[in-house]
Order: C-alpha cells, then sequence, then structure tokens
C-alpha cells in the first residue's frame, strides 16, 4: 500500500510538472481552441495533480499511524530545506519584477561591492527557481504549492518509517546523495530547461505564423514550403554546402599534411606550432576583417601583383558573386586548420613507434606508410575531427558577417544568417524558427549515427 | 611513452643525419612558407595599422610604414564612431570586460561542481542530463536564441549585460563539464574514498581535495573561456543592445558601416586591438591552450 502510494505520489508530481512545462509553452491555450475546452479544464490540470498529491500524503500518514518515526532525526534538515523552497518560491514570484529592476549596471562606483554581490546572487537564485517555469504568477503559486507538499511528504515520512523498513521511494529521491543532486541543479536545468525545452519550443513554433511576436496560429508546414521556395535560402544552402565540403576537405588534408611534418621529429616544433594555430585564438570577427582587408582589390593582393607588371591579374573574390564563397573559405581555412593540425598531432603522437620501426624494417616506404597504415590506425580521429568540423561549420556566421555581410547582393549568405535576419531582422518569427529547424535536422544527421557509433562502442569496452 | 635512456660508452643512437638533406630542405621548406603565409594577416594588420590614410591610398598593403604612426590607434581606442557614440572601442572593451570576468567566474565554478558531481557522486539519470548536456554543445544555437530571449525578458536580464553573462554561463557549461569531468575521474578513487572514511562531505572533498589537486585543468578552463566568451559574436549582437554590445560587435560596427570615409589604418588598429586579449593569452598560455582546445575531441 505504503509503495503505491509513493508511486502514485511520485507520478502526479511528475505529471504536475509536465502539465504546467506544457502550458508554459502555450500549448494550453491551443488545446483549448483546438478541442473547444473550457479554460479552466487545461489551466487546472496542474492543480489537479497537485491535489492528488496531497491526497497521496494523507493517505501515506494514515498507512504508517501507528508507526514510531525513526527516520526523524536525520530529516530535520530537509524538511527545513523544503519549506524555505516553497516559501522563496512563493515570495520570489511576488517580487520578481522588482527583482529584475536592481539590474547591475556595473557603474563602478554607484554602488557598493556588497550590493553588486546581493544582487548577484538574487539573480542568481531566481533563476534557479524560475529557470524552468518562468512563465507567469499563477504557475509561480503552483510551484510553491508542490514544494509545500513535498514538504509534508518528507514530515510524513520521518513520522511513519520503521527502522527495519527499507527506504521508500520519496525517501531514495530527497535523500541519497540530495548535497548532488542539487549542485547539479545547473546542469539539469541547462540540459533540459535550455537545451531540450528551447529546442522543442522553436520546433514547436516552426509550425506557427508567428511574425513579430511567437503566435500559436498553426500553419502545418507553410513555413517550410516558404523556406524552400525563398531563393535566398536556397543560396544560403548551396553557400554552406560548397563552404562545407571544400573547408572539410582541405582542412583535414592540410591539417593531417601539417601534423605529419611536425611529427618528423623536427627541431622548432613548438615555434611552427605557436605559429599555425594562433589564428584560432582570433575570433571569426577579426579573421573576417583582416581578410576583407587583404582581399581588397584596391589594396591588397590584385593591387600587389599589378604592381609586379601584371595588369590585367584580376583577384576580387569578395567582389564577385561566383566566387566570394571561396573568399570566405580562405579566411575560414586560416583560421580553423591550426586546430585540426593539433587534433591530428596528438592522434599521430597516439600510435605507436613500433609500428614505424616495423614498416622501416619491412622497407616499406613512408608516404605509404601513412596512407595505408597510419591513417586507417588514426580512424575515430579523423571521425571525431570531422564532426567537429562539421558541426562547426553549420555555425558560420560571425565569419561572414564581417567579411561580406552576405554580400555582394545575397550571393555570400549562409542559414545561420538567414535565421537571424528573419528572427531579428524582418520580424518574420516562423521562416527563422523552420529555418533553424532545419539547420538542427542538419546537426543530428550528423551527430546521431556518430554519437551511436561512439557510445555503443564504449557500452562494449565496458 | 620518453626512450628508455641506455648508457654505454662511445657513440650511440641513430646515425647522426646531415642537416642540410633533402628531406630537411623540403619539410622546413614548407613549414617556413606556410607559417609565413599564417603570419602574413598579422603582420599586414600591423604595418596597416601604423600607416597613415595617404600611404594607404598609395602604396600597397606589404609595404612597410614610412614613419610608425599610432594615430589610428589612438583614435580607434577612444573616437572611432559607431552610430551615434563616438567613444571608440574603449567602450567596447570595458563591456566586453565586465561580461568576460563574471562570466568566466560563475561558468567554471558551476562547471566544476557540475563535473566532480558526475565523476564522483553518481545519481540516477546523471549520466542521461550529462549526455544531454554534451549533445546540446553541438545543437545549432540558433535553434536556442529566441525561446532565450524570452526567458530573459521574463526575467527583466533582456539586454543587459548581466543576461549575457547568463548566457555565457549556460552555453560554456557543455564543455566545461565535459573537461572537468574526465578530469576528476582521472583522480585515484582510493584518494576519494580515504576522504569519505575520514568523513569529508560532498563539499569538503571538493574544495579540499579535489580544487587543490586539479589546478591545471582551471587553468586550461579559464583560457578557454577567456578566448570564447571575449571572441563571441553572435551572443553579443542578440542579447545586449547599442551601449552595451561586447567589442567584437563593436568592432564590425565600426569597420562595416557604411557612413563616412573609410579609414582602413583605423579599422585596423581597432582589429588589432580586439584581437590582443585572446592573443596575448594564447601567447602566454601555450601549451595549455592546446589542452583545452583539444578537450572537446580528445575524450577521456
Amino acid at each position: 500500500m505504503k509503495k503505491e502510494l509513493e508511486s502514485l505520489f511520485i507520478y502526479s508530481l511528475v505529471l504536475a510538472l509536465v502539465s504546467k512545462i506544457a502550458i508554459g509553452l502555450g500549448l494550453g491555450k491551443w488545446a483549448i481552441k483546438k478541442f473547444d475546452l473550457t479554460p479552466w479544464m487545461i489551466e487546472g490540470l496542474p492543480w489537479l495533480f497537485i491535489a492528488l498529491m496531497a491526497v497521496c500524503v494523507y493517505l501515506l500518514s494514515r498507512a504508517g499511524m501507528n508507526s514510531k518515526g525513526t527516520a526523524q532525526k536525520g530529516y530535520s534538515g530537509y524538511i527545513i530545506g523544503w519549506a524555505i523552497a516553497a516559501l522563496l518560491c512563493f515570495v520570489l514570484w511576488d517580487f520578481s519584477d522588482a527583482f529584475a529592476d536592481l539590474d547591475i549596471e556595473f557603474e563602478f562606483g554607484e554602488s557598493s561591492l556588497l550590493l553588486r554581490f546581493a544582487n548577484y546572487v538574487g539573480h542568481g537564485l531566481l533563476l534557479l527557481v524560475t529557470g524552468l517555469f518562468a512563465f507567469g504568477n499563477i504557475l509561480g503559486l503552483q510551484t510553491a504549492a508542490i514544494f509545500a507538499i513535498f514538504t509534508a511528504a518528507v514530515v510524513v515520512i520521518a513520522q511513519t518509517r520503521e527502522e527495519d523498513e527499507p527506504a521508500g521511494k520519496i525517501e531514495k529521491i530527497i535523500a541519497q546523495n540530495i548535497v548532488a543532486k542539487i549542485a547539479a541543479v545547473p546542469m539539469i536545468m541547462t540540459a533540459l530547461g535550455v537545451f531540450v525545452g528551447c529546442t522543442i519550443w522553436t520546433i514547436f513554433y516552426s509550425f506557427t505564423k508567428s511574425g513579430l511576436l511567437p503566435k500559436a496560429n498553426f500553419v502545418g508546414l507553410d513555413q517550410y514550403e516558404r523556406l524552400w521556395d525563398t531563393s535566398r535560402w536556397i543560396i544560403s544552402i548551396k553557400n554552406l554546402a560548397i563552404y562545407g565540403v571544400c573547408s572539410m576537405i582541405l582542412s583535414l588534408l592540410i591539417g593531417f599534411i601539417l601534423a605529419a611534418l611536425l611529427d618528423q621529429k623536427i627541431r622548432f616544433e613548438n615555434t611552427f606550432r605557436t605559429i599555425l594555430l594562433y589564428p584560432f585564438a582570433l575570433s571569426f570577427i577579426v579573421t573576417g576583417l583582416v581578410w576583407q582587408w587583404i582581399l581588397n582589390p584596391e589594396f591588397g593582393i590584385q593591387k600587389i601583383v599589378r604592381d609586379l607588371g601584371f595588369e590585367s591579374f584580376t583577384f576580387d573574390p569578395l567582389y564577385n558573386p561566383d566566387i566570394v564563397i571561396f573568399g570566405i573559405l580562405i579566411a575560414g581555412l586560416w583560421q580553423g586548420t591550426g586546430l585540426i593540425m593539433c587534433l591530428m598531432l596528438a592522434g599521430l603522437r597516439g600510435i605507436d613507434e613500433d609500428i614505424w620501426k616495423a614498416a622501416r624494417v619491412d622497407g616499406i616506404p613512408m608516404w605509404k606508410t601513412y596512407l595505408k597504415i597510419v591513417i586507417p590506425m588514426m580512424r575515430p580521429v579523423f571521425i571525431t575531427t570531422l564532426v567537429l568540423i562539421a558541426s562547426g561549420i553549420v555555425r558560420v556566421y560571425d565569419l561572414v558577417v564581417a567579411q561580406t555581410n552576405g554580400g555582394p547582393g545575397i550571393s555570400s549568405e549562409v542559414p545561420a544568417k538567414y535565421v537571424y535576419d528573419y528572427m531579428f531582422g524582418a520580424q518574420n518569427l516562423g521562416q527563422g524558427f523552420a529555418a533553424s529547424t532545419v539547420m538542427l535536422l542538419a546537426v543530428l544527421v550528423i551527430i546521431i549515427p556518430w554519437a551511436y557509433l561512439e557510445f555503443g562502442g564504449r557500452r562494449q569496452n565496458d | 611513452m620518453t626512450d628508455a635512456t641506455v648508457n654505454f660508452d662511445g657513440p650511440h643512437g641513430p646515425k647522426p643525419k646531415p642537416i642540410f638533406s633533402g628531406r630537411n630542405i623540403f619539410i622546413y621548406g614548407t613549414l617556413a612558407i606556410v607559417s609565413a603565409y599564417y603570419l602574413l594577416p598579422l603582420y599586414i594588420m600591423i604595418i596597416t595599422s601604423l600607416k597613415d590614410m595617404d600611404q594607404i591610398r598609395g602604396g600597397n598593403a606589404f609595404e612597410l610604414p614610412i614613419g610608425p604612426d599610432f594615430e589610428a590607434w589612438v583614435k580607434a581606442w577612444s573616437s572611432a564612431c559607431t552610430g551615434l557614440n563616438c567613444d571608440g572601442l574603449s567602450r567596447g572593451f570595458w563591456n566586453s570586460f565586465q561580461i568576460l570576468v563574471p562570466s568566466v567566474v560563475i561558468s567554471i565554478l558551476i562547471a566544476s561542481v557540475n563535473g566532480y558531481a558526475l565523476a564522483n557522486w553518481p545519481f540516477r539519470w546523471s549520466n542521461i542530463f550529462f549526455t544531454i548536456l554534451i549533445f546540446g554543445a553541438f545543437i545549432p544555437y540558433q535553434v536556442m536564441i529566441y525561446p532565450i530571449v524570452i526567458i530573459l525578458r521574463e526575467l527583466g536580464l533582456y539586454t543587459k549585460l548581466t543576461g549575457l553573462v547568463m548566457v555565457h554561463s549556460i552555453f560554456g557549461m557543455p564543455i566545461l563539464t565535459l573537461l572537468f569531468r574526465n578530469y576528476f575521474t582521472s583522480v585515484p578513487e582510493e584518494l576519494f574514498k580515504a576522504a569519505r572514511v575520514d568523513g569529508a562531505g560532498f563539499w569538503g572533498i571538493y574544495f579540499k581535495i579535489m580544487v587543490p589537486m586539479s589546478l591545471p585543468i582551471f587553468v586550461v578552463a579559464i583560457i578557454l573561456q577567456v578566448t570564447g566568451i571575449w571572441n563571441d559574436f553572435l551572443f553579443g549582437v542578440i542579447y545586449t543592445k547599442a551601449e552595451n554590445y561586447p567589442m567584437t560587435v563593436q568592432l564590425n560596427n565600426i569597420v562595416n558601416s557604411v557612413q563616412g570615409t573609410k579609414e582602413y589604418n583605423v579599422n585596423m588598429a581597432a582589429t588589432i586591438l580586439t584581437g590582443l586579449v585572446p592573443l596575448v593569452v594564447y601567447f602566454i598560455s601555450g601549451k595549455l591552450f592546446v589542452r583545452g582546445i583539444a578537450a572537446g575531441a580528445v575524450k577521456g
């Protein structure tokens, strides 16, 4: 009986949270419209589950009426903690607007260090408590209620568990390893609230007609159809494909050759490596601007070659719509190959010296050893590097903004820029969401097989 | 692995090779040319910033400046215009600084505790959360940008520096957590168990054993975050407004502004100034930087 009650308690807790989040995401309003429900039917759902939790606690207390309560001693801390959490939720929600006004502006001297610190703590707490459910006051009240009932559950358990009785489900959740769980709250919030929550939110709203503001009026796949009918998007995709393929092949090739050269037990290895890697420390903005200057036909490479006597020499990739993406590629390669080289070098260093010796004894030429033995052995390094490059390529944004800003015309647009421009420039959120969802799909196509290989393989090793 | 040293008299080791063998000329020649190519943009940036506009219009980008002229640097720092603001990059520099310090501290604090909890105090589903977190590192940011705008607006932090600090702390978490988790996993378990037997708790072990033992990895994390956050453009442009723009955004606005004549020397000076912080970090940190960037790829 007790076991089932505890399970029921936990399931209603989870359902209460899920329904809260779903309503917060706007699913509630949509359901009301779609199925012609009265609003209280949806908005009452979390309350229903909270009530169920309360009933469970009551029944739990009845079930363990005559017990001695040996767990009582160690639990007072939890009782106080959860009660404080409930109180905090209630208070912070009511004053969250006031808290938000206390933003830290960092004007040194204006406010004391202590005050600034206090502000930070306040904001941090606010984030912690509201992060997942920050969608309005009524939801805050629900969170407070959940915490309060949880407190009651802890009290009941502390009062009723016998010494020889095994710890129940609730007890396992609150008592075992609780410090680690609390310490991991930011991680859990980020993983679920931001990475999963926000992604789902965006995918969800990509099926709507959202313009200036996100609105839940569904139009099916219209946004996607429009997306693939837009020439700018098609150009973006083409550019990304060209940039991606070239940059993958070239950076792997150059990176590997450079790493192989550095691996020949040469002098000044550190100097060379430092020089080859330094562009990676620079931002894409800096990279883009430098190369914009070097590729400037009036002053840069074209001018220099012309000064040497080749009057008809033209090299103006940034001003020629047909090859502008290669101008960006040059800058991208300059910035990124150093990293690939380092990864490859680490891979080469991981190869057993004996293999080299054996190959030498057998009289296999160096290039053949690389091609036939070393590269196949480095397959995992290559795959990981490819995944890193690929997921970086999909995000290319700053480089293009700095170097060409999509120009000339729209000939160097990329998907990430399309998303940004439609979300924040053209106030056409639906298009932005649809485009970003397509980007997500592209990345998933790369990541999922890789993760499957990686983690599947590792499980076998364990 | 280092080779075991062999002690015997007389010449030993491989036969000495001639310095100017064809092989050496090929290797060093290629590396020297490639290095020159990699250094070229830096060279051009510096000399352009030291020229005056007359020389830039007249000559080519490669020639040395006639007399080093630091006026462009002064202008880039203190009086270059972005829109209506004419106080140069200094504003962006201080904004970036104010974003950088709390972001680095907060993200490393959170990530190190997370990594520690994952490595030494695993709980139910902790690995699932971790997997999601790592997946999050690969998800294009574009999918998450807008909901975060809404969350920040709800919290009243949208366009404020604090909001951007929060965003950086969130998006720095996957890679840093991975870094710390892998490091803490490699700490011998006996140490942890001994401390447990002696009655140390979660925080006791963290502060008294883990942190002192893992100072190098903290330095790696700091390097990673300083360069990453300083170089960020996307979050800066989305989550702040004009007077709070970080340095990269301001730099882009200065250089790519359509109004007025282009002052290439000022632009290049501004570009160097923006790249200076990560470059200094890079040259000082040396091998630790390499370790930091390899952290994402080399998994424990």
